[in-house]
């Protein structure tokens, strides 16, 4: 009898360790982007030096040399970095046209300078903080740069063909899990935004994505953009996000139009 | 004569009231960003808002003239990461503001990082950004 009653438990409590197994993990916070803009040198130059502390006045003695730029480079005056997507010939004109017009001081290429959000998977980059909420049939990633918004279901549904008739910006996304690693597929993509920088892309794109926290607690998400109209070949590319200290855990509103006034 | 005398009347009238530059959004790509200069000057205006905050500063351009300057700042949000507030920088306010000049040579900059008058020092980017 007694060792019956063992059985049960050791059952049950294997039963348990299965289920604990089974579930998913929670993305759900506040994220900063691990190199939102690639590898150095990627960032700025007006921020302070290593050590210290943002808005406080310089150490005695220490005097802080000028900044020599305000912004990473953004016209591709430089060439296409060699972990860029590789367009196929009509594209990588678009491209060269989009450059030029950059390098002449020209900002209508940029759609988040108008307001525009990002756009997959360009939204990714989170430059300036990544909200993630998490239920059991959806996951939406809120990026603070734009109020830009994106929403991934995990309740099996399809995209109809009302949806892919419809692209937006944010695309449709459908999500599963497989173990730890959520992944995600999006289509209905709208074709005047960009993979990444100012790089265009046709109304085939689609985007592959498989998220997962890191053995150190990094939440990854390792993207691949296939698309066949724009691209020689699907391109891969890895963000990386840390988890917000506490203090830093709170996205601020960005609220785009608040500055149309000053177009006037 | 007479028409010519309102004619600079109504011009004088308007001097003072000159709006500030006034700019539609600009992305990075609107800025020299590799070259970075120093205006010293006192501040007019600092308008907290989105998608950029803008100070505007009266510069002496070493000639004698006032010359007003539209310095572009990034936004809010990134802002308050990197040690501002909306009330750091005050009118009246002497600061010192390193800043790439536009392409178009008109009187706008983008700011790469501001000294205050009592020496704090408010950089363009957060910690580690």
């Amino acid at each position: 009898m007694r060792s019956r009653a063992a059985v049960v438990a050791c059952a049950m409590s294997l039963a348990s360790v299965s289920m604990q197994a089974q579930s998913p993990p929670d993305f759900s916070g506040v994220y900063r982007p691990v190199n939102a803009f690639g590898p150095p040198p990627g960032g700025r130059d007006g921020g302070p030096p290593p050590g210290a502390r943002a808005g406080g006045p310089p150490a005695p003695g220490q005097t802080l040399p000028p900044p020599t730029r305000t912004a990473p480079l953004s016209d591709g005056s430089r060439g296409r970095a060699p972990n860029a997507p590789k367009l196929k010939p009509e594209y990588m004109a678009k491209w060269q046209a989009i450059s030029k017009a950059r390098v002449a001081g020209d900002s209508s290429s940029d759609n988040t300078a108008k307001c525009l959000p990002p756009g997959m998977p360009a939204m990714m980059n989170m430059a300036y903080g990544m909200e993630v909420m998490q239920t059991k049939d959806k996951i939406t990633f809120f990026s603070e740069l734009n109020d830009a918004l994106r929403r991934v279901y995990l309740d099996g549904r399809k995209p109809t063909q009302l949806v892919l008739d419809d692209p937006t910006y944010a695309g449709f996304s459908t999500g599963h899990w497989e173990g730890d690693t959520l992944v995600v597929d999006t289509v209905a993509l709208k074709d005047n935004s960009y993979i990444e920088g100012f790089t265009p892309h046709s109304d085939k794109m689609t985007v592959k994505e498989r998220i997962r926290f890191l053995p150190n607690g990094m939440l990854e998400d390792r993207i691949t953009v296939t698309d066949p109209v724009a691209l020689l070949e699907p391109w891969e590319t890895v963000k990386t996000y840390r988890k917000a200290d506490k203090g830093d855990d709170q996205l601020r509103e960005f609220a785009c139009a608040e500055g149309i006034d000053h177009a006037k | 004569m007479r028409l010519r005398v309102l004619v600079l009347l109504t011009a004088l009238a308007a001097l003072p009231f000159e709006v500030p530059p006034a700019f539609s959004h600009h992305s990075n790509v609107a800025f020299a960003v590799e070259t970075v200069l120093l205006a010293k000057g006192v501040v007019k205006e600092f308008r907290w808002s989105n998608p950029h905050t803008w100070l505007y500063v009266t510069v002496d351009d070493g000639k004698g003239n006032k010359v007003e300057w539209a310095m572009e700042g990034r936004a809010p949000g990134v802002l308050l990461r990197a040690g501002w507030t909306p009330k750091v920088v005050k009118p009246g306010d002497e600061v010192q503001v390193y800043y790439s000049p536009s392409k178009d040579g008109s009187k706008v900059g983008m700011i790469a990082r501001v000294t205050l008058p009592d020496g704090r020092v408010l950089p363009n980017a957060p910690p580690n950004d």
